[in-house]
């Protein structure tokens, strides 16, 4: 019986079929309200699945200069470890599996992703996905400072006088001592968390890795069929991951006891968190050039997450 | 049960390999005697070594061995020590593992030499030599040691004497290295001066206690000798240059073991001889230095434009993870520190002898005239990228593993002492390791991916005998990052054990009671605790992984009616598209990579890059500054 | 077991590759602007792609000169199966006003077989989403017949 549980944690919810329909979901939201925004009809909400499925039917074209596995087997390493990854992730107090990993092993996790579209690009041996390789780094490197001060203010936060890296911590002292959302305290934190989701998914304005207009979409260039697909879906997959862990690390809190309605919550708090930092900045922003994603990251939201861990280290 | 055989396994696995390199130089010209005499030799220290672990690790035993039985007359150790406790056990493996793999590599690697003569010799001088420092009880044996060593190495780094960097490179490790002995020495002098003996664990005994201000410059020279041992910030340039122009297989015996002596040398002194690292000034000024050598390096390393010297900076940048985690003097952090140095050994091992392979093969390593090998040589790309997740610490391989440990002990530093800076800390190591990732994509960019150069058509997977080595690294990669808590259990804990615990190391050598008698220590202390923030278990991601990937397969093969072909020819069709122009060469490699981190951080890069000029003399001052900074703030601080 | 999944995906998310042939720029502007809030074809699924590697539909305009001719083919060639194309404005169907021209060497029917050609010079985006609406159908049709 245990056993099968945990199939079905892997399998189903939260694993492979529900973050899967989940991230494409949201990516349907996504473009229907930003077409909503820009007064146009937009496409259907099923639109990201149709583009799935029809990129399955097509040709995959290996480019004769590239690095033949690397390029077919990277898409794959890329969506599988992203979904283990969301089987890390506590959605409305339901961890599927606790005492694994915690918030630093989540960080570099959802590294894996990225590294699988970079190497992934690199195999192509396309020179815009060289310049798209090199746009994807330095994107991380922007988000990930923000990233660990912003955690490090939550694990300060959820320690209670010592500091806790642990999921389950963080979601227990938000279920006893209300969520972080409401200590003001952690407001810029979540602030910088915010920014750092579109960064981390690749959305606009931060998407300077895979811009269509100016690189042919950098490390995608040369990829058609399956394997695009697959990007396709680790990237919708990890705006499901990336706001369930801002719900998780920020709204953790909510509890009605029923279990089934907590999750419905995190999942109606995923899709408002994607509304407002994918949505909305993707409607009202140009894509930044590089250099600027980098100085931004680097400056205005390390700053805003500093400002935090500060707070949270010495104002009690 | 005795153990009255092990005692006299140390000082054979030393002497096995002065021995042998005195009878590799027998062998002359005859190459299949000198490759067996070497392998014999290497093997049978390493399977020393290895028996040694279930007495040291699991018994907790410390083996004694007194050369010539001059055992203690009335307390006072007169006689040369071997002693041999978990630490000691443990940075032995370390050398006995990277020395065999980097020589069994070098049997092949160094035919394309033609005066190929001495290199046997030198190198098992240079093993001999770290595994003399590591194993000893004595401290001017130590010193010998470390002469023994550094000669060696220099002879190693000028090998190919055909290159002038190399020659240079030589010239600039033996005149800033020889800074380093001399503080060794004077080190040591001055300790002799003092305790009137030479024994490390009598001074242990001794010197806590009686601290004076010659025996506060003593471990300034100490420190600041052995700091220039492990190349820390800043003697970090001539490690650049040495890595760079050595032989792979020895870069990896510098950068993976002849550093190592550095950061156990640093441990023996200030955790044993003067039991400093108690105090909260000690362990500011090694996190300081460690954080300065991690961060400095690391951004150096992303302005290079040739694999092995990239490779170097990195072992400095991993070495300052060392220091920082060792400075923080917990369990968690001591053991975090140990984890990492044995990490460090097999993913830059393998990375130096994924370097070398590509030198074997073309004939550069030049980041900016490589390029698509990963066409050619796909086993040393596939090695290449098990070592470059490993240092970039990409889970579930080993260097995630102990910069986790890493993260956990700074951050928990932080909350216990309330001081903001060591969470500042943990961040510093953060961006490094990100940092580390960069520029090891900007490796895998420039030499395996990208475009494969027209004139390296004709290039050949490295021959097998290069390749099982690489192999067995990365294997021991992956399986040391895979299994922690068996790493804690028989090698870490026991060596974390034996650095918190010095009156056992003490009484283990004078005779029980003789640490309790010094008044210093009242009683042996408790098996250390690691306390962990958070959790990390990676055989079960490893399981979840697997079973997601054979679900994912399930469904794309139940799936496959429907699929698309997967086309691979080669015409117009499968030319790499350029915007409708034919194909042709164009490869974004190396230095055309990063352009919006440079850009912003253009300051800082442009000064780091002037300040390392290449000349011998700056380094010096900044070895001979280093030195006095250091004396300065131990007499301010102590 | 995705089979109908698939088939039935291929009609519904058609992704554009557009090509400039030598084009005055009449129809490559009326094609923009079909993604505009008044037309938005977004709503049918389409969507400009970065590489022809993405692409489902190839639009060319442009009555093809001797310049981009390799380029044009070595482009549509690089488009996987199934892929429909479509030609948008008089020009690459006729040359138009610049038949004759020393440096045309169109029509485009003399090097690839054209799917749907949109006539107008330029077309009407009436008549424009006719066409691809069109498109859209043979490449479902396409995908049957593979």
């Amino acid at each position: 019986m245990e056993f099968l549980i945990k199939i079905v944690y892997i399998l189903i919810f939260p694993g492979l079929l529900f973050s899967t329909v989940f991230g494409l979901w949201l990516a349907g939201i996504d473009r229907k309200v930003v077409a909503r925004m820009q007064k146009r009809v937009g496409p259907p909400v099923l639109q990201p699945t149709y583009d799935f499925f029809k990129l399955l039917g097509k040709e995959t074209i290996v480019p004769s200069s590239a690095a033949r596995h690397t390029f077919l087997i990277a898409p794959y390493v890329g969506l599988v470890s992203l979904v283990v990854t969301a089987l890390f992730i506590p959605i409305g107090g339901l961890q599927a599996f606790g005492g694994m990993a915690d918030m630093v092993v989540i960080l570099y996790l959802i590294t894996i992703p990225s590294l699988a579209i970079i190497f992934g690009g690199s195999a192509s041996a396309s020179p815009f996905a060289g310049v798209g390789v090199s746009r994807s780094m330095v994107t991380i490197m922007a988000y990930e400072l923000p990233l660990i001060l912003v955690l490090l203010s939550v694990g300060r936060a959820a320690g209670g006088g010592l500091v806790t890296f642990s999921m389950e911590q963080v979601t227990l002292y938000q279920q006893l001592f209300g969520s972080f959302l409401l200590d003001w305290r952690l407001i810029p934190a979540a602030l910088a968390m915010l920014l750092v989701i579109p960064c981390e998914v690749g959305a606009h304005p931060f998407d300077v890795g895979e811009a269509e207009t100016e690189i042919c979409e950098g490390p995608l260039v040369e990829y058609s069929g399956a394997p695009l697909a697959v990007f396709k879906l680790s990237h919708a997959i990890k705006m499901f991951i990336m706001t369930a862990l801002f719900a998780a690390l920020f709204l953790g809190g909510i509890s009605t006891g029923m279990v089934w309605l907590d999750v419905v919550i995190a999942l109606v708090i995923c899709t408002a968190v994607t509304l407002v930092c994918m949505t909305l900045l993707h409607a009202i922003t140009a894509r930044l050039k590089v250099e600027q994603v980098f100085k931004f990251f680097w400056t205005v939201v390390s700053g805003l997450a500093l400002v935090s861990l500060l707070l949270v280290w010495f104002v009690d | 049960m005795t153990y009255e055989i092990f005692k006299h396994f140390p000082v054979l696995a030393i002497m096995c390999y002065f021995l042998g390199a005195f009878i590799v130089t027998l062998a002359g010209k005859r190459r299949v005697l000198r490759n067996v005499v070497a392998g014999a030799v290497m093997l049978i220290s390493l399977s020393l070594l290895l028996s040694l672990v279930v007495p040291v690790m699991v018994n907790g035993e410390i083996i004694t061995y007194w050369m010539g039985n001059w055992e203690p007359v009335e307390g006072y150790a007169i006689g040369i020590a071997i002693e041999v406790d978990a630490l000691s056990l443990f940075f032995g493996l370390l050398v006995a593992i990277a020395v065999a793999l980097a020589g069994f590599y070098s049997f092949r690697y160094i035919t394309q030499d033609d005066a190929n003569g001495p290199f046997f010799t030198l190198f098992l001088m240079l093993s001999g030599g770290v595994m003399g420092i590591v194993l000893s009880g004595d401290l001017f044996n130590i010193y010998v040691m470390l002469e023994v060593m550094t000669f060696a190495a220099v002879g190693l780094t000028a090998f190919r004497t055909w290159n002038p960097n190399a020659r240079e490179a030589a010239f600039k490790y033996l005149v800033v290295g020889s800074i380093g002995s001399t503080c060794v020495l004077l080190g040591t002098a001055l300790v002799y001066g003092q305790c009137h003996t030479l024994n490390l664990a009598q001074i242990s005994a001794m010197l806590p206690g009686n601290m004076n201000p010659t025996m506060i410059f003593a471990f300034a020279m100490l420190f600041t000798g052995f700091g220039c041992k492990s190349f820390m910030f800043p003697f970090h340039p001539i490690a650049a240059d040495a890595h760079g122009a050595a032989p792979s297989s020895v870069s990896v015996l510098i950068s993976g073991v002849f550093t190592k002596t550095g950061v156990y040398g640093i441990i023996r002194v200030s955790y044993f001889l003067f039991r400093t690292m108690g105090l909260s000034s000690m362990q500011t000024m090694l996190v300081f230095i460690g954080c300065l050598s991690m961060f400095v390096c690391v951004t150096m390393a992303l302005n290079q434009h040739d694999f092995k010297r990239l490779l170097a900076f990195h072992s400095i940048s991993q070495i300052g993870y060392i220091l920082t985690a060792l400075g923080l003097c917990s369990a968690i952090g001591i053991a975090g520190g140990l984890y990492h140095a044995i990490n460090h050994t097999l993913f830059k091992g393998l990375l130096f002898l994924t370097a070398g392979a590509v030198l074997y093969a073309t004939g550069t390593t030049y980041l900016d005239k490589l390029g698509g090998l990963a066409r050619k040589m796909p086993q040393t790309a596939a090695l290449f990228l098990v070592g470059a997740f490993s240092i970039s610490g990409i889970p579930p391989f080993n260097g995630f593993a102990s910069k986790w440990m890493i993260y956990q002990a700074t951050f928990e530093k932080a909350a216990e002492t309330g001081s903001i800076g060591y969470a500042l800390v943990t961040v510093v190591c953060v961006v490094t390791s990100v940092l580390t990732l960069a520029s090891f994509i900007k490796v895998g960019q420039s030499v395996f991916f990208g475009q494969l150069r027209p004139e390296y058509e004709n290039v050949k997977e490295t021959p097998l005998s290069m390749r099982i080595p690489m192999w067995i690294m990365a294997a021991l990669c992956f399986l040391t990052g895979l299994f922690p808590d068996l790493m804690i259990k028989y090698l870490l804990g026991p060596a974390t054990a034996a650095v918190l615990n010095t009156a056992r190391y003490i009484d283990a050598a004078m005779g029980a009671g003789y640490a309790e008698a010094t008044a210093y220590f009242d009683s042996y202390l408790a098996e250390p605790v690691l306390t962990f923030a958070g959790t990390w278990d990676p055989v079960s991601w490893l399981v979840l992984f697997v079973i997601i990937m054979c679900a994912v397969t399930l469904v794309s093969l139940a799936g496959k009616s429907g699929r698309g072909a997967v086309t691979l020819t080669d015409d117009a069709k499968h030319a790499t598209f350029f915007g409708g122009e034919e194909a042709q060469y164009s490869h974004v490699a190396s230095g055309d990579l990063f352009w919006g981190f440079k850009h912003n951080l253009r300051g800082y890069l442009g000064f780091m890059s002037r300040a390392h000029s290449g000349v011998t003399n700056d380094y010096v001052v900044w070895g001979v500054c280093a030195m006095a900074v250091i004396t300065a703030y131990c007499f301010i601080f102590m | 077991m995705f089979k109908k999944l698939i088939d039935n995906s291929a009609a519904k998310s058609p992704w554009l590759f557009h090509i400039n042939a030598g084009s005055c720029n009449g129809c490559d502007i009326e094609l923009v602007a079909l993604l505009t809030p008044r037309y938005d074809v977004e709503r049918l699924g389409f969507k400009l792609a970065g590489t022809p590697r993405h692409a489902d539909i190839v639009v060319v305009t442009g009555p093809v000169t001797a310049q981009s001719k390799d380029r044009v083919l070595r482009t549509i060639a690089q488009v996987p199966d199934p892929k429909v194309i479509v030609t948008l404005g008089s020009c690459p169907r006729s040359c138009n006003v610049f038949r004759g021209s020393y440096s045309v060497v169109g029509p485009l029917d003399k090097y690839v077989p054209i799917d749907v050609s949109i006539a107008g010079c330029t077309p009407k985006p009436e008549a424009i989403i006719d066409g691809l609406a069109l498109a859209t159908q043979i490449l479902k049709e396409k995908r049957g017949a593979k």
